[in-house]
């Protein structure tokens, strides 16, 4: 699977962390240090998908994902968190549009198959 | 100046005619010769009505009043035979039929020649005094019955020398001790001795000081048990406002102690529970850095083998961390079933060869197993059901001493539930622990987390199954578990389960 994806997190080692990962997955990469930075570049630019970190300063990652959807409806938008299970998170991200959630608190390599999951299955509804 | 024989007797007339006293002289036959102003209010009727006529007849005009007509009588006919002196009470009924009650006097006259010349009696009214009385005991009465209601308070009092000289007022309620065990004994029989010993010199000098003390402190039962108290402590001070001892007021404030630490457990509960999200949160990041650099380097080929293993090494412990991290989150949010169709009778054949894995106290215990064949399907998490049914045998386990029986049974619920029942015949769990049985960090075990319980009502919740408990203390207790069908044993169309269809990984 290659397609380009916006990692968006504040936290710059786990930025980059998840870029090398998917680089090696030969995704196309690019980062983005804050929820209003990735608005900024999905507009200029365009993704397939967004790999968005909930809890950020500045903008939350749900609020993110709300206005990336509105910009851009077919943005496939996979949520990451620390957290564990929240209903009121799941509930909210399902609503606003988002293609899957993904817990930090898994092994990498379950984190990648599922992120790739997330990814086949959206595209797979798109048709 | 000398008066004639005239004057005083109309001299005594006027005396005895307005003595307040009922002045009432009778012959040997017991007929009024003389009677005063006094009798006439009461009989209603005057002296000349009354001279000549049997004392009875006079006093006692309704025949209601037998036992007390005939006990004065009989007290009369002694005073008469024997020539003696008596006292008698009795009431009797004026003209508009009140009842007063007299005390009289009974004196026989006897005459020169030593014979019984007639009968004194001088009645005083009594009623105003008895009704004084009566009231007083009234309010005795009602002072008694309201301090025997109060349970929660105790007065008892103490002499200089630590005596106790008076225990009333829900003293024996709250201390057990009966009033004749107690009086005259040490107070530290009440107060615990270190409490008498080291405490008591403080507390009374304040009260000497101040005139009154408060404080919370243990009080202690017949039985030794201690219980906590607000006690107010008070001088004892005579009619001269000299101090000769100590007044002990003591609320007894269990419930309340109670109430107390359940807010307490729950506000530690909450604390807990926001450090751990919290803490899981912020652990997982900088995990999740380390992790994942970690699984590249390990990915590369050229890798010494000694460099291999100590990676492998920190992995595996970095995993340690992560799983930690993972209860913690899971314990503070309920985890996502992975869901399977399942078999409930197949899971729970698969949790009976695990009990062999846990050590389980020593004892005979019989397993018995009433499976509904052809049970319905339902969709859940293999793991976790097993953790809930491995949980409630172990609880089973737990709860009989000796012997005992523990019987699982599953069955259709209305055809829309799986239900499994698992009971023992252990010890029960008393009333008041029942409503916090789900409670985390609740436990009645000396050495349980609180957590077993609460483990499993949140995975059966995630399941939107219901986890109900039944138990009477000595008796057993059973477990309900109801788990949603996917399809029941009557209808075989699948019902879909509505989190299925978006994508979630923890």
């Amino acid at each position: 699977m290659s397609c380009k994806v916006l990692v968006v997190d504040d936290e710059a080692q786990l930025r980059d962390l998840f870029s090398d990962l998917l680089k090696k997955e030969n995704f196309t990469v690019k980062c983005a240090s804050s929820g209003e930075e990735a608005l900024d570049i999905i507009g200029k630019e365009d993704f397939e998908v967004v790999l968005l970190d909930i809890r950020m300063s500045g903008i939350s990652g749900l609020e993110a994902l709300k206005k990336i959807k509105e910009l851009k409806p077919n943005m496939i938008v996979i949520l990451i968190t620390g957290f564990g299970y929240d209903e009121d998170l799941i509930t909210k991200s399902k609503e606003y549009g988002c293609a899957g959630y993904i817990g930090k608190n898994m092994p990498i390599s379950r984190i990648l198959s599922s992120f790739k999951l997330f990814i086949k299955t959206a595209k797979e509804k798109a048709k | 100046m000398k008066s004639s024989p005239q004057d005083i007797q109309k001299s005594v007339y006027r005396i005895i005619d307005n003595s307040n006293a009922i002045v009432l002289y009778l012959d040997t036959k017991g007929l009024i010769s003389i009677c005063n102003k006094k009798l006439e209010e009461i009989t209603g009727k005057d002296k000349g009505q009354m001279t000549g006529n049997h004392w009875l007849d006079i006093l006692y005009r309704d025949s209601n009043r037998m036992i007390n007509q005939q006990m004065f009588k009989a007290v009369m006919d002694a005073s008469i035979n024997y020539k003696r002196p008596n006292v008698f009470e009795g009431s009797i009924k004026d003209s508009n039929h009140n009842e007063h009650f007299i005390s009289w006097n009974i004196t026989p006259i006897i005459d020169d020649s030593h014979e019984l010349e007639g009968i004194l009696l001088l009645g005083n009214d009594v009623t105003l005094l008895k009704e004084r009385g009566a009231s007083l005991k009234n309010i005795d009465e009602t002072l008694k019955n309201i301090f025997s209601s109060i349970k929660e308070y105790a007065l008892y009092a103490i002499n200089l020398d630590g005596n106790i000289t008076y225990y009333g007022m829900g003293s024996e309620s709250l201390f057990g001790w009966q009033k004749n065990e107690i009086i005259f004994k040490q107070v530290s029989l009440l107060h615990s001795y270190d409490d008498a010993a080291y405490k008591f010199p403080f507390i009374l000098e304040q009260v000497r000081s101040l005139g009154h003390y408060e404080l919370e402190t243990y009080l202690i039962k017949k039985n030794g048990l201690s219980f906590p108290v607000i006690l107010s402590v008070s001088q004892f001070l005579d009619a001269k406002g000299k101090i000769i001892g100590y007044i002990f007021i003591a609320k007894d404030i269990t419930e309340r102690k109670k109430l107390e630490y359940q807010i307490f457990q729950a506000e530690k509960l909450a604390a807990i529970d926001q450090l751990a999200a919290g803490m899981a949160h912020e652990i997982n990041n900088p995990l999740f850095v380390i992790s994942g650099r970690l699984e590249m380097i390990l990915g590369q080929k050229r890798l010494s083998e000694k460099l291999k293993e100590d990676l492998n090494i920190i992995n595996t412990q970095t995993d340690r961390i992560r799983k930690l991290v993972d209860r913690f989150l899971k314990f503070n949010r309920k985890t996502t079933p992975k869901l399977e169709t399942l078999n409930i009778n197949e899971v729970i054949d698969t949790v009976l060869p695990l009990l062999a894995y846990h050590k389980l106290p020593v004892v005979k215990i019989d397993i018995e197993k009433y499976f509904t064949p052809d049970l319905g399907l339902i969709k859940g998490d293999l793991n976790q059901l097993q953790e809930v049914f491995l949980n409630l045998l172990i609880n089973a386990y737990q709860a009989m001493s000796i012997d005992g029986k523990i019987t699982i049974k599953t069955s259709n619920f209305m055809d829309k539930f799986a239900e499994i029942r698992i009971s023992d015949t252990g010890c029960g769990i008393a009333k008041e622990n029942l409503k916090n049985i789900f409670t985390p960090f609740f436990s009645t075990k000396e050495d349980g987390t609180g957590l077993g319980l609460s483990i499993c009502y949140n995975i059966i919740k995630s399941h939107n199954g219901s986890i109900d408990i039944e138990s009477e203390a000595g008796k057993g207790t059973t477990f309900i578990i109801r788990l949603p069908f996917i399809y029941s044993p009557s209808q075989k169309s699948f019902r879909a389960v509505d989190y299925t269809d978006f994508l979630v990984e923890l």
